[in-house]
């Protein structure tokens, strides 16, 4: 049954874009509903259906000034205003055209009678037929859209997703209402559920930023019948992940992981993040102040990082040969090179470099380890993803948000870069990788100076695609970030905006009704453009079946701080359970604790069969303390004879 | 050809104002009526009719009139009128005896109307083209009657609830006496009172109707009343005067005032920008608007 007819005025005609049409008062049509014009007349022998989605709506009587009103009611709001007749009412609706069948010869939309989209309209007006065929799905659910009584699951096309034709996802939104974030969740779920198991593997490597958000991502998290029916419809298990890794660097002090995710119940997949000099020097320039380092420091560190890291370096003005694979040993030769410097009476530069630019280099690099202290070790200790064995359908979460923001860049810059390295080399260990990075406002802001971080963002979202390395990125203002990265997501999702974002004119293309609805979304309510959509689509989806940020912080409070011994025991247990604090604190008790944390790390990353004898081993011997056996007495001289000629 | 001025805004009006005495069915002489009754609304639906007529051609200085007239009850169902039924006609006006005949043989799709035939009034004397154009006018008129009492006799035999027709119901024996219908007049170029009894209508405040009278200005006889449903300060003495008619057999004085309570119903919404809005009801707004529409 029709819910409405297609009206054109000379005034408002219709185009092959635009429609309008009128319903009844009382007809389930709003702002997002997707419609069918079945018109009346064929062309070239074919009846057209034209599809569209509603954009703006009016509603007006035949009261011709607000005047009339007043004198109806005799100037008195507030006299009686029953009348025994409605006036006459219209529901004018405008739509924007989705697709046209047949979609040639394109013609203005022609009169006729609106329907409510069915299932199979919604897939025909999406142009989802074109990738939900049988022999060659791959759709990746997104959502539910929701009219009249229509509930039509929503699909993305992984090809323009995750690649090759486009790819990349950009979620904007204001924060608090939990949506960018389950939205996330919920697309990854959706995503390793129905990856179409032609285009391979996938993973996925998320920046906790903030908070616990995404701290409890392989734990159950309530969610409502309803949330189930949809989970149910499209065809995803409403569970958590059940491949989840975590890796957070440790805190200054170094005993514990710097995370909100450090309740010992949750300890079984959290790993330490830590690099040494080797990992650090290649980025080194996302930690250097451009103004601060010029050309020749940049010469400096250039010669450091390719004759000296790693090889046995020798030089006349060196006291020593030096083989330098940690800050420390970089410091030692640092040293050793100012002072065979400067105690030559020949000038003040070495190899070129002055010693001034030697000095500030130092300075610099030495001062990496102290405000990255946690993540990047002195001893070089590495503990790292696990570049060249990612897993299909498995998670890994670096948790950098408690992290400072140095480290945090250095974090992204690094992993980003060997994860793209490892894509080139085809030796990821997956095919495709997922990488979130939220508050893109901060990382890839359109107004801030340029950042190696940005750059690397930018380097993604254009060229990602190709390497199977897809962005989705999040962030509150779409309009603050950089301009070429999201505008290289194929596929933008948008939860409830802020007024004064919508006023911005990225968004002058949405009607105004459509922005009303933008700010006005619930929560689960996502407006989704994707290449496939000529028109963006509003769609609900479920809450993630995970254990949202708040609950898991509640369930699993954050570890207390731990002493040293406290930390090594908790990190040795999980390669062996069976040692003791009492066996800890006898073994670290003669020792420094940067012996014990680099002991400590050295035992984590070789994970050796006997942890005990490893992580003893790890310590310098020491000669063992003894009692000084008492002198012997002196024997007394023999007393001068008398007559000692030579006597006093 | 179609077009030209509409006649119904060049041919003058054809009734000259007068006055007509009229029986009181109420007392003895004519007073005014509070309606004391609560205002609510009464009527189930609301009939009126439309006519356009227009000189398309001349066949040797013979007026050819186009003319369309169509007629509508609008059934309020849950405070929303909705069409009942609806008739509409578009003919060629002619007379028959001034044009050749192979113009009334091929006058092509529309139907023929001789405006001479003896039903309106037989042969016009003159051959004057205004002559014979106002014969059209009348006989379009004539048949936007005949329609609207066509709709009207429909709703006496199959509708439910009271009808409010627009124009008078004496010109239908069988609408003039059905018990379900009340006709509202809105223009007064006859008063059907005189004298003190004339000052007493025009004295008439909002919400008071002027006693019963006996009339019979066409085929039947109906009883009718004055109510004034707008105050009228500032305007002229009939600004917002109604009259009523009812069948005469069903008048009483109870029934009068129940009636006016459901006209009374009808002041809102207004139905402007009509000018004529201090007597027509929204309904039959409603029922122009739906008629211009369709």
């Amino acid at each position: 049954m029709s819910l409405g007819r297609v009206v054109a005025t000379e005034r408002r005609p219709n185009t092959p874009h635009e429609f309008h049409f009128w319903t009844a008062l009382d007809s389930p049509v709003g702002i997002g509903t997707i419609v069918r014009v079945d018109g009346n007349t064929p062309v070239e022998g074919v009846l057209p259906h034209i599809y569209g989605i509603v954009v703006e709506g009016f509603s007006y009587t035949d009261l011709q000034t607000p005047l009339h009103d007043v004198l109806g009611h005799d100037g008195n709001p507030s006299s009686p205003g029953f009348a025994p007749t409605e006036r006459a009412e219209i529901r004018l609706y405008t739509a924007a055209v989705l697709r046209q069948i047949p979609e040639e010869p394109l013609q203005p939309v022609p009169m006729g009678q609106v329907f409510l989209a069915t299932n199979e309209d919604v897939a025909v007006a999406l142009r989802m037929d074109g990738y939900l065929r049988p022999e060659n799905n791959t759709g990746i659910p997104i959502g539910i859209y929701r009219a009249g009584g229509t509930d039509s699951p929503i699909y993305l096309d992984a090809d323009f997703l995750v690649g090759p034709e486009a790819a990349h996802l950009n979620i904007a939104g204001v924060s608090g209402l939990a949506t960018k974030t389950s939205a996330v969740e919920w697309i990854l779920a959706s995503l390793f559920t129905h990856f179409p198991a032609q285009k391979g593997s996938i993973a996925a490597v998320l920046f906790n930023v903030k908070g616990p958000d995404l701290c409890f991502l392989d734990q159950p998290g309530a969610i409502t019948d309803r949330d189930r029916e949809i989970y149910e419809q499209l065809g995803v298990d409403p569970a958590p992940f059940k491949k989840v890794e975590y890796f957070a660097p440790y805190t200054a002090k170094g005993h514990g992981l710097n995370t909100l995710r450090s309740n010992e119940a949750l300890a079984h997949n959290l790993q330490p993040l830590t690099w040494g000099l080797r990992e650090v020097l290649q980025f080194a320039e996302v930690l250097l102040n451009r103004d601060d380092v010029d050309a020749k420091a940049d010469a400096l560190i250039d010669f450091i990082k390719e004759r000296v890291i790693d090889r046995d370096f020798s030089d006349p003005v060196l006291s020593r040969p030096h083989r330098v694979q940690s800050f420390g040993d970089l410091e030692q030769w640092f040293r050793d090179v100012l002072n065979g410097v400067e105690s030559r009476s020949s000038g003040d530069t070495w190899r070129t470099h002055h010693v001034a630019t030697i000095r500030k280099v130092r300075n610099r690099l030495s001062n990496i380890s102290t405000r990255c202290a946690g993540l990047v070790t002195d001893e070089g200790v590495v503990s790292d993803l696990p570049f060249g064995s990612f897993e299909d359908r498995t998670v890994y979460v670096v948790d950098v948000a408690s992290s400072e923001e140095d480290a945090q860049d250095l974090i992204f810059a690094r992993i980003v870069s060997k994860l793209r390295e490892h894509l080139e080399r085809r030796d990821l260990g997956v095919k495709h990788l997922v990488v979130f990075v939220d508050e893109l406002n901060k990382y890839a802001a359109s107004d801030a100076p340029d950042t190696y971080v940005r750059r690397m963002l930018l380097d993604i979202a254009e060229r990602g695609r190709y390497l199977g390395l897809v962005l989705f990125s999040a962030q509150q203002f779409r309009s603050q970030v950089h301009r070429r990265v999201v505008g290289n997501s194929g596929t933008s999702l948008f939860g409830r905006m802020d007024a004064d974002e919508l006023a911005t004119p990225g968004y002058a293309v949405l009607s105004p009704a459509t922005r009303t609805k933008l700010a006005t979304l619930d929560k689960g309510q996502l407006m989704v453009r994707h290449p496939h959509f000529t028109q963006p689509i509003f769609i609900r989806f479920p809450r993630p079946a995970v254990m949202n940020g708040r609950d898991g912080a509640e369930r699993f409070p954050q570890a207390a701080d731990l002493s040293l011994e406290e930390s090594v025991l908790r990190s040795l247990r999980r390669l062996d359970p069976t040692l003791t604090l009492a066996w800890v604190e006898d073994i670290v008790s003669q020792y420094d604790e940067a012996e014990v944390l680099r002991a400590r790390s050295a035992t984590m990353l070789a994970r050796p069969g006997d942890v005990r004898g490893y992580f003893k081993a790890q310590f310098r011997s020491r000669v063992p303390q003894r009692t000084a056996a008492p002198r012997p007495a002196p024997v007394p001289l023999k007393p001068a004879p008398d007559d000692d000629p030579y006597g006093f | 050809m179609d077009g030209g001025t509409p006649l119904e805004l060049t041919v003058p009006a054809s009734e000259k104002a007068h006055t007509v005495s009229a029986s009181v069915l109420e007392g003895t002489t004519v007073r005014a009526h509070p309606i004391l009754r609560p205002v609510e609304a009464g009527f189930a639906a609301f009939l009126d009719g439309t006519q356009e007529s227009r000189v398309v051609a001349y066949d040797r200085g013979v007026p050819l009139v186009i003319g369309t007239v169509a007629a509508i009850v609008r059934e309020r169902r849950n405070r929303r009128l909705v069409t009942w039924a609806h008739e509409r006609e578009r003919s060629l006006y002619l007379p028959r005896n001034h044009v050749t005949p192979a113009l009334w043989d091929e006058s092509g799709p529309l139907a023929l109307v001789d405006t001479c035939g003896a039903d309106y009034g037989g042969p016009v004397g003159s051959g004057h083209p205004a002559a014979l154009a106002d014969r059209a006018y009348s006989v379009v008129r004539r048949r936007r009657d005949a329609l609207e009492t066509t709709l009207a006799e429909r709703w006496c035999a199959e509708g439910a609830g009271p009808l409010f027709v627009d124009g008078s119901i004496a010109g239908s024996p069988r609408v003039g006496t059905a018990t379900s219908v009340a006709g509202i007049v809105k223009s007064h170029r006859v008063l059907y009172v005189e004298e003190d009894a004339m000052q007493v209508v025009f004295g008439l405040r909002r919400g008071e109707r002027s006693s019963m009278l006996r009339i019979t200005p066409k085929w039947a006889t109906v009883a009718t009343w004055y109510l004034r449903i707008r105050d009228s300060a500032g305007h002229d003495p009939l600004w917002g005067l109604v009259r009523v008619e009812i069948a005469a057999s069903h008048a009483s004085t109870e029934k009068a005032d129940e009636i006016s309570s459901w006209i009374l119903a009808e002041a809102a919404p207004l139905s402007l920008p009509d000018a004529r809005w201090d007597t027509m009801v929204y309904g039959i707004r409603d029922c122009e608007e739906t008629l211009r529409a369709v």
